[in-house]
């Protein structure tokens, strides 16, 4: 059984939403945002006719929300195929386990998780001043006449650097974030946009992903710095000082305490480095798509 | 039942089109459209029965554009939210080449039985 065709644009809407529900909710947005942006242009492109008389004609012209689901469950399901290598295919054999915690090096995503991790510090920062600046002059300036506007605009530009956040996660970690803004919806006047804003439970969420991005941001950051620099140190120092003992070459390079300088306690510190950076790859892989799961829980979900 | 048969043909038959169908409306164009005016040019050149809908229209643009074979750009709107202009690239245009070929033959051969079946 079909729903009855929908009359106005949030029932449109409201339809889509229902058709896609199984999907990311990444892609509800993006689908939401193209609906919405024609139904506003087409409904603007007959100022005769009324929303309801526009919505009975778009079943024929723009599609009715279930044909519409199902174009973009199509295209999605081919644009993730072409963008997204297929996985390394694994070995015939159960790969052992010392190969599978070094295959972490093949994965281009470890990678790009711990550049996340150490760009993360910076972010975070600066999503927590604007956050912590846009909400004390908000409050601050509620009592006068700028403050209305002020708001619009500073919830406008956290909407746009939510989208900038997720195009990065997805860069980063894979995880499909959405491609359009949120749609600002119909021309309201300032004081109805703002009490819309204040209602809507992302305004909330945003604002709280872009608070707690600093203590995250930190965590990451020193996760990140700690693991590469003792990773790199207990790799690279055995090598150095065995070159050094050669007299080949000179770096000043005295190891300490000096029972170290010997052959076992050297390979043993190398193992240990080399253990250290393969665990802060999978760390960095684990933390990217716990990462990408909270960004998508508060910056795309809700609304 | 038949009419759900006609419309699933029809949809089979538009999986690869509607792109074939984007990519020469951009390439015969030297402004950048954005997703609604696309669709109504479609839809200008659409007498009777529309053969696609008009939704189908956007998921397909970002396909295009994500496989580079269009370029977008956002430019701030008066009348409501930003629009994504695109134009396409020179990637795309070779891409449109090759489909246009492709379609020929395709139309061609088609015809070919399809118009023998009428004479027989």
């Amino acid at each position: 059984m079909t729903p009855a065709a929908p009359r106005s644009i949030d029932a449109y809407l409201k339809q889509l939403r229902a058709a896609l529900a199984d999907q990311d909710p990444a892609l509800i947005q993006d689908a939401a945002y193209d609906a919405e942006e024609y139904l506003r242009a087409e409904i603007a492109a007959h100022p005769d006719k009324s929303e309801a008389d526009v919505l009975e004609l778009i079943a024929s012209t723009y599609g009715a929300p279930d044909e519409v689901a199902a174009a973009y469950r199509d295209t999605e399901a081919k644009v993730k195929a072409a963008l997204h290598s297929p996985p390394v295919r694994p070995a015939v054999e159960t790969p052992s386990l010392l190969r599978r915690f070094f295959s972490v090096y093949r994965d281009p995503r470890a990678y790009t998780s711990v550049f996340f991790m150490l760009l993360a510090l910076a972010t975070g920062i600066v999503y927590f001043v604007i956050a912590v600046v846009g909400i004390s002059l908000s409050l601050g300036l509620s009592i006068l006449v700028i403050g209305i506007p002020f708001f619009l605009a500073f919830i406008g530009m956290i909407r746009v650097i939510s989208l900038g956040e997720g195009r990065l996660i997805e860069a980063m970690t894979g995880e499909r974030m959405p491609r359009r803004p949120v749609h600002p919806g119909p021309k309201m006047g300032l004081w109805a946009s703002s009490i819309a804003m204040l209602k809507d439970a992302r305004t909330w969420t945003t604002l709280a992903y872009f608070i707690l991005m600093l203590p995250l941001g930190i965590v990451y950051f020193v996760i990140a710095v700690v693991g590469l620099s003792v990773g790199l140190a207990c790799t690279v120092a055995p090598a150095v000082g065995l070159l050094e003992a050669t007299g080949l070459f000179d770096a000043h390079f005295t190891m300490e305490p000096a029972w170290l300088a010997a052959a076992l306690p050297l390979g043993v510190l190398c193992c240990i480095g080399v253990v250290t950076l393969t665990t802060l790859m999978h760390a960095a892989r684990a933390i990217g798509r716990a990462h990408a799961r909270i960004a998508k829980r508060l910056l795309v979900t809700p609304g | 039942m038949e009419e759900s048969q006609v419309r699933k043909f029809q949809k089979d038959l538009n999986g690869g089109l509607v792109a074939l169908v984007l990519l020469a409306v951009l390439a015969a164009t030297q402004e950048d459209l954005y997703g609604y005016e696309i669709a109504k040019r479609l839809q200008k050149a659409n007498e009777g029965e529309a053969l696609f809908k008009e939704g189908t229209v956007y998921p397909v643009l970002r396909a295009l554009s994500a496989a580079g074979l269009l370029t977008s750009r956002i430019v701030p709107s008066y009348s409501g939210p930003p629009r994504r202009y695109y134009r396409i690239t020179e990637e795309g245009r070779i891409v449109l080449n090759q489909y246009r070929e492709v379609w020929r033959q395709t139309r061609d051969f088609v015809d070919r039985f399809i118009e023998a079946g009428i004479h027989v």
